[in-house]
């Protein structure tokens, strides 16, 4: 299986962005995070002590609609749960994140968002870290389908997801948490289970033992999709500071 | 030295890491907090990151802290040297941008080197500042304060002031922290400081028309003024410009940041 690539850094204007495309599912993404900086409108009266997180999803052929705004929402909350809004510098300001679909099939109006869904978090997660927003963990999203037979499907295209009797979009935590749990279709409690167990695997390699440490074994490491989030990082770590490490 | 380590967000910072000098306490630099656990005998206390980067610490001084990405925006620090643009001027204060889109900080009326009520600048909007920041306030909302004196003294020192002249060159907040490094300890040492060759193979090529005089500012600003070049003023700028531009956003290694620079002078015409 074809693993995603992402890329960061690579607009000049915006304060972080990253670019991730999933070959599985044919999708595209470029993201961009602008923060902290003012909002237009007050609009932080709620929580005048953190920061407010926005987010916009723009389809690549037409305008945002119903089903953009309904994922701007996911994305919202599941996001705001790891941002650090009371660092120094963010209370009261805004973290405006712009995802931009530009690969891949539109999702038709009245089509389950979920396809997409574990894409735009990545894309957002790596342009929140290019940008150096104060995050409390990563983490990394998947997306699975069960087939009529009951097989588990990883990263279904969309017309394997259209023919799919459910889907199921994870994200788990750096430390395992469950970070967001969206299901669409037919299903029993046991399949959400069997699901749940197949998308920690994969979220975290095959050990799920560990809690989240640095000193991980390079080779489960590089097959679970956190490790691919840390890889990219380090990548661009490794040449943005190129001058530092070959004095060492 | 150990082996450079990358962290990111909710990675511990390993024990074996931290300075081993114990003089005087461990200061954290941006993108580390402390986290305290509970446990059955007292607390413990762990060293997470809340952003991506390098860790790197400074045993001399006991501190350990994150290179985090060079694009990031600059968020205001006090005592930081930056370059303020005035927005506009109000009866105690001139609004200066600092970075876009975010609100104005306030630099006084008087904060400047011997300003009285009488002899005070009178800047316009558009014209620059060289400004250290003095307070960042507390709590959500507060105003960022600039100054161009050094309370202490009532001196400008290191050249605080308004910048008449010369042009502005953005670069990123990452370049902007090497190229303050660089000048910083370039008094006994012109070689190579953190792989930045760009601004002495300048002062060498340029010293024949008249060198050029820099401010960096930590906002990611490059003040660059060449007035002494008399008629090529003008293209010694750009050039100056132009070279930390590129060596900034291609992240040129020295030996073609040399290649850049005889590249660029002999495009401009500037030197043969």
């Amino acid at each position: 299986m074809v693993g995603p690539i992402a890329s960061l850094s690579q607009l000049n204007r915006a304060d972080g962005s990253a670019s991730y495309k999933c070959p599985a599912t044919g999708y595209s993404i470029l993201g961009a995070v602008n923060a902290p900086i003012e909002l237009p409108a007050r609009r932080d009266a709620l929580k005048p002590e953190e920061a407010t997180v926005e987010v916009f999803v723009k389809p690549g052929t037409t305008t945002a609609g119903v089903g953009e705004r309904y994922a701007e929402g996911i994305l919202r909350s599941a996001l705001g749960k790891i941002v650090l809004g009371r660092e120094k510098g963010f209370p009261r300001r805004g973290l405006v994140i712009t995802l931009t679909i530009v690969g891949g099939e539109n999702v038709e109006r009245g089509d389950s968002y979920l396809t997409i869904l574990p894409a735009l978090l990545h894309a957002a997660l790596l342009a929140m870290v290019s940008a150096s927003v104060p995050l409390s963990m990563t983490f990394s999203a998947t997306l699975l389908g069960v087939t009529k037979s009951g097989d588990i499907v990883r990263d279904p295209s969309p017309t394997a997801a259209k023919a799919a009797v459910s889907l199921h979009a994870f994200a788990f935590s750096s430390k395992n948490h469950l970070l967001l749990n969206e299901s669409v279709g037919r299903f029993e409690f046991d399949t959400w289970e069997l699901v749940r167990e197949r998308a920690l695997s994969i979220c975290q390699g095959a050990t799920t033992s560990t809690d989240g440490d640095v000193t991980m074994g390079e080779g489960t490491a590089s097959a679970s999709l956190n490790g691919f989030i840390r890889e990219t990082v380090e990548d661009q770590i490794y040449s943005d500071y190129a001058y530092k490490l070959d004095s060492i | 030295m150990s082996a450079p380590l990358v962290l990111l967000p909710s990675d511990e910072v390993p024990k074996d890491h931290l300075p081993t000098n114990s003089s005087n306490p461990l200061r954290l630099g941006p993108g580390l907090r402390i986290l305290s656990q509970p446990s059955s005998k007292g607390t413990n206390h762990v060293l997470t990151a809340t952003q991506a980067g390098l860790l790197t610490t400074d045993a001399k001084r006991n501190t350990v802290s994150l290179l985090s990405f060079p694009n990031r925006r600059y968020i205001p620090t006090v005592n930081d040297f930056v370059i303020a643009q005035i927005h506009h001027s109000s009866v105690d204060f001139f609004h200066c941008m600092v970075t876009p889109h975010t609100a104005h900080a306030l630099l006084g009326q008087l904060s400047f080197e011997g300003a009285s009520k009488k002899t005070r600048p009178m800047l316009k909007q558009g014209e620059l500042v060289y400004a250290r920041v003095q307070s960042v306030g507390l709590g959500a909302g507060a105003e960022v304060e600039l100054t161009c004196v050094n309370p202490a003294t009532g001196k400008a020192d290191g050249g605080l002031g308004p910048l008449t002249a010369g042009m502005v060159f953005d670069v990123s907040t990452g370049m902007a922290a090497r190229l303050i490094r660089a000048s910083s300890s370039s008094a006994e040492n012109t070689d190579a400081i953190d792989g930045l060759v760009v601004l002495s193979e300048l002062g060498k090529k340029l010293e024949s028309l008249g060198g050029f005089e820099i401010a960096v500012g930590r906002n990611g600003k490059v003040w660059v003024d060449c007035s002494n070049a008399a008629e090529s003023a003008v293209k010694v700028t750009i050039a100056i410009g132009r070279c930390l531009q590129e060596t900034d956003q291609q992240n040129l290694h020295t030996h073609d940041q040399k290649k850049l620079v005889t590249k660029i002078l002999r495009d401009m015409k500037l030197v043969s």
